[in-house]
């Protein structure tokens, strides 16, 4: 089988790849194994929090400066970098997903377990808070009956000791007895499935105006909207306060949503999506990939002028660590890591880890590199890429997303000149 | 009850300072007696070494060669806990393998021993064993069969203070020794800080007993007396699934990492042994030169250890009294030292048991508890060879389960195997109570509640001693945050919920950056990123 490209990951990094690549005309493979970081999803997406230094990063564009050399967003350049971002919002509405905020500067989040996080840009339903302080006075929480993976009294304790009055209540819907009955079926997704029925949406819904006294808002558990686009405002509506959306604990139902949609649109596009297979035994011929091949096409080999790893760390098995090294699990390209296993640590486990610092090294147009050299035409995005630590620098999405976008750059411009 | 005309609520017949095993089996064994018992313990119980060994039920056959004396009680006890304790045990068996580099001629020598001490050892066709136990290293040239077995010791130890509550003692956890109130060379009481209250207390009781373990060193030097103890280090790793069902030894002289021993979803490889210095007893890393010399002595009993997933690494402390000067620690007796110290130090009042091991704590408890009723001048007979531990009274796990929900569904069962028959106290009432909190250790939003209403849960790591919530292959991932809900709701204290959760998880991560890599480090990845990223959870 041929491709003009094929991408290998089916993550926020492989996607936006993809579909930046199928738009320009060319015509793409995904493969993906369905592991993907966007299931743990925030419901925003992170840029850049801090500097490695440390730093808050308030202006973006300045913080841009303050990177080292090897960092992702240095090798994209801030000149092209700040012109993805200006565009970023634009490229996501048309896949059908409303990003909010402000590209060049950062808002906060309030997160799972009530803490103020700084971060980007607003998923569709999510909104961003101008600062750390509370935007209402009196607040209800509700939460579903029996679900644990969101806790209403984390975030009723941090909203109060910031001074606003904040009542816990519970939805009660018979329509979840189903899931109740086996214990382990009351996670986020299933719940979501159940309040896309308009009917239970409803019931939430007319429960929720019981319980409402003189609050300005309802903060609620984001299992809302799964397939149903738009449901924040469709909510705020029938309850006629403001709607707040909080992350749950993962699977993520944002996450899992806006995954959907890029998936959607990338087929809509044109493009081949290869869901659960695994690319494995790829086939070099000098500075080149031949063809690679998968689990499930066996004998039959996928080819392609240019290929993209976009597997992305170890959660995702884009990376994974033996007692003495890490690798990279398909090509075994060359790694940024320390050689000592005690450096991959910090012995607390809040502290920066070296180890989610570690990746592929890439040249200046994140082609990869294996045993010294740069494979021509294989090209690296998202959190497979070494040389920065995205956790500690609150930078996973702007990462994967804007050297997804330099790599499908690159590509185009390489078919263009060879054109 | 008191022996002494009670007079006051801070006056006891006992006060019992360390809830560890020994301290919990000792605190039992008084209050079967009669006596009133006041057991204080400065953290939770089961946090020192009586939490952080193999778990095995030794037959004895360990020590048949070195020591029979050791072998015999082991032997004698392992009997008796099989009786009384049998919800915290697993009959396992264990074999004792010869691999082509140890001396086969060994093999006849240690049977013979293990029989002088009255343990049933029978020498097997090695293709007999590899039948038993499929995952022992196929080139074994020799094979003996003892009755090892594995024991729950959080399970063993809560059972003893569960009954030793059920029989009028008093249990205070999170309450730390500060001083011994003496009235010249008699010890009347203990003052105590509490972790909880934040309050200041003085207890007082004819008879004080230190049952500290390798802390015991530090409480008798409070009380004014030198006890020489021994600090020697034994790491260990536990691996994610069960590799073997029996427990599987070396038949040699007891050397690093030779013991595989099988433990509910589990099986963990140790020990390491090793003198430290006092001042790092609290705090114990375990190094990477630990961590591979386990992984390949490990693979030699069972070649697939190799490629299994290693949970985590954990080290505890042996409290062992000093004998000699050997630096390995290995040669000093693991014999039971009970010291009075009226006839060895002109200290009236104070006891210091130690020594001994898991295996002998019961035997321990009556040795002090008799060593008690001397002092109290009381004539009252140890019971504990005969009474079934609270969870262990009746009928098999099955019935149990089947009796309070009608049917035995995996997650009744796991449930009924931690508490055995007091699982019938735990709210199964509405579909709330069986919400799942821990998809991997199969815990219930009841027994999360009952463990804190009855079982002295204060926190997430207290929670993972009684329920096993977080021990799983996903070490807390997402079972911590739920249960630290449940923890903070009860308590109407959010705030603290969320300290206790950064402290649990901080907790894990001890045990599993030393084992780093593989499925350890993706699944710790997954965990910084929801609870430092999505969570925004920080120091």
């Amino acid at each position: 089988m041929k491709f003009d490209s094929i991408i290998i990951g089916g993550g926020l990094s492989g996607l936006v790849c993809g579909l930046r690549l199928q738009k320009a005309g060319r015509k793409c493979a995904i493969i993906s194994s369905g592991q993907s970081a966007m299931h743990f999803s925030s419901g925003y997406f992170d840029f850049l929090d801090r500097t490695p230094d440390g730093k808050t990063a308030k202006d973006l564009k300045e913080a841009l400066g303050n990177l080292p050399e090897e960092h992702p967003y240095s090798k994209i350049g801030k000149e092209r970098l700040t012109g993805y971002m200006g565009s970023v919002k634009e490229f996501f509405s048309g896949c059908g997903i409303k990003l909010g905020g402000d590209p060049f500067s950062n808002g906060y989040r309030i997160t799972p377990t009530g803490n103020f996080k700084p971060t980007w840009l607003s998923l569709e339903d999510f909104s961003l808070l101008e600062n750390e302080s509370v935007p209402w006075k009196k607040v209800l929480i509700a939460n579903i009956e029996g679900f644990l993976d969101f806790n209403t009294s984390f975030i009723a304790e941090s909203l109060e000791s910031r001074g606003t009055a904040c009542r816990t209540s519970v939805i009660d819907i018979e329509e979840m007895q189903r899931l109740r009955r086996n214990p382990s079926e009351m996670r986020s997704a299933n719940i979501a499935r159940v309040l896309d029925r308009q009917e239970c949406a409803d019931k939430a819904v007319s429960q929720i105006k019981q319980q409402l006294q003189d609050e300005e808002a309802v903060l609620l558990p984001a299992v809302f909207g799964l397939r149903t686009p738009e449901v924040k405002d469709r909510l705020t509506k029938a309850i006629g306060r403001e709607v707040f959306f909080v992350a749950t604990m993962p699977p993520s139902v944002p996450g899992i949503r806006t995954q959907m949609r890029l998936k959607e649109e990338f087929e809509a596009s044109g493009g081949v999506f290869l869901a659960g297979d695994t690319a494995l035994s790829p086939e070099l011929a000098g500075s080149r990939v031949m063809s690679i091949g998968t689990v499930n096409f066996g004998d039959i080999r996928l080819e392609a002028d240019s290929y993209v790893l976009a597997t992305g760390s170890f959660f995702s098995k884009g990376l994974s660590a033996t007692p003495e090294r890490i690798v990279e699990n398909i090509f075994g390209l060359d790694i940024i890591s320390d050689t000592q296993r005690e450096r991959w640590y910090d012995t607390d486990f809040f502290n920066r880890q070296n180890y989610i610092s570690y990746g592929i090294r890439t040249d200046s147009r994140m082609r990869c590199i294996k045993d010294g050299s740069t494979v021509e035409n294989l090209y690296a995005a998202g959190s497979v890429l070494g040389g920065s630590n995205p956790l500690y620098e609150g930078s996973g999405a702007g990462t994967a997303i804007f050297t997804a976008m330099y790599v499908a750059d690159s590509i185009l411009s390489s078919v263009n000149t060879t054109l | 009850m008191s022996q002494h005309g009670k007079k006051n609520v801070n006056e006891f017949d006992v006060i019992i300072i360390g809830g560890g095993i020994t301290g919990a089996g000792t605190a039992r064994d008084c209050a079967l007696r009669g006596l009133d018992v006041l057991l204080i313990e400065r953290n939770d119980i089961a946090t020192g070494a009586t939490g952080r060994n193999h778990g095995l039920l030794h037959s004895g056959a360990r020590y048949a060669v070195t020591d029979q004396e050791s072998a015999q009680e082991c032997i004698r006890e392992n009997m008796i806990l099989r009786k009384v304790a049998r919800h915290c045990v697993e009959e396992t068996d264990g074999l004792f393998i010869t691999l082509p580099e140890d001396d086969l001629a060994y093999q006849e020598k240690f049977a013979q021993a293990c029989r002088s001490a009255g343990i049933e050892a029978e020498i097997i066709d090695p293709k007999e064993a590899i039948r038993m136990e499929p995952s022992v290293n196929p080139s074994i040239i020799g094979a003996v069969k003892v009755p090892d077995g594995s024991v729950d010791p959080f399970r063993l130890t809560s059972a003893n203070i569960t009954d030793a509550k059920l029989h009028g003692a008093k249990i205070m956890v999170y309450s730390e020794l500060t001083g011994f109130i003496k009235d010249g060379n008699t010890v009347k009481g203990v003052r105590v800080h509490s972790h909880i209250t934040g309050e200041d207390l003085e207890f007082y009781a004819p008879v004080t007993v230190n049952a500290g373990g390798i802390w015991g060193h530090r409480i008798a030097e409070m009380a004014g007396v030198t006890i020489n103890m021994f600090p020697a280090k034994g790491a260990l790793l536990i691996f994610g699934h069960r590799v073997n069902n029996v427990v599987l030894n070396r038949c040699r002289k007891p050397a690093n990492a030779d013991i595989l021993v099988p433990g509910d979803t589990v099986c963990v490889i140790g020990t390491t042994s090793s003198h430290i210095p006092f001042d790092e007893v609290d705090n114990m890393k375990v190094t990477p030169d630990e961590v591979d010399l386990l992984l390949t002595e490990g693979a030699k009993l069972a070649p697939s250890l190799a490629t299994t997933r290693i949970l985590r690494a954990y080290a505890g402390v042996r409290p062992l009294v000093s004998a000699d000067d050997d630096p390995s620690g290995r040669n000093i007796s693991r014999g039971i030292v009970l010291l009075d110290h009226e006839t060895r130090d002109g200290i009236k009042g104070f006891i210091s048991i130690t020594g001994g091991k898991l295996m002998t704590y019961r035997l321990m408890a009556e040795w002090t508890a008799d060593a008690v009723c001397r002092k109290l001048g009381v004539d009252r007979k140890c019971q504990t060879m005969d009474i079934p531990l609270p969870g262990s009274k009746n009928e098999d796990i099955e019935v149990i389960s089947k009796k309070i929900w009608g049917s035995a569904g995996t997650i009744r069962k796991a449930t009924a195997g931690r508490h055995g028959d007091l699982t019938s106290r735990i709210p199964a009432g509405n579909r709330y109570d069986t919400s799942l909190v821990c998809e991997c250790e199969e815990v219930s939003v009841g027994e999360v509640r009952y463990a804190m209403e009855e079982l002295d849960v204060h926190n997430l790591v207290d929670l993972r001693r009684r329920t096993r919530v977080g021990m799983g292959t996903c070490q807390g991932e997402l079972c911590a945050c739920r249960a630290a809900g449940l923890i903070s709701q009860a308590g109407n204290c959010a705030r603290e919920g969320k300290k206790d959760l950064k402290h649990f998880l901080n907790e894990r991560w001890k045990g599993i950056y030393p084992v780093g890599w593989g499925d350890a480090l993706r699944e710790s990845e997954y965990s910084q990123w929801i609870y430092t990223g999505v969570c925004g959870l920080e120091n």
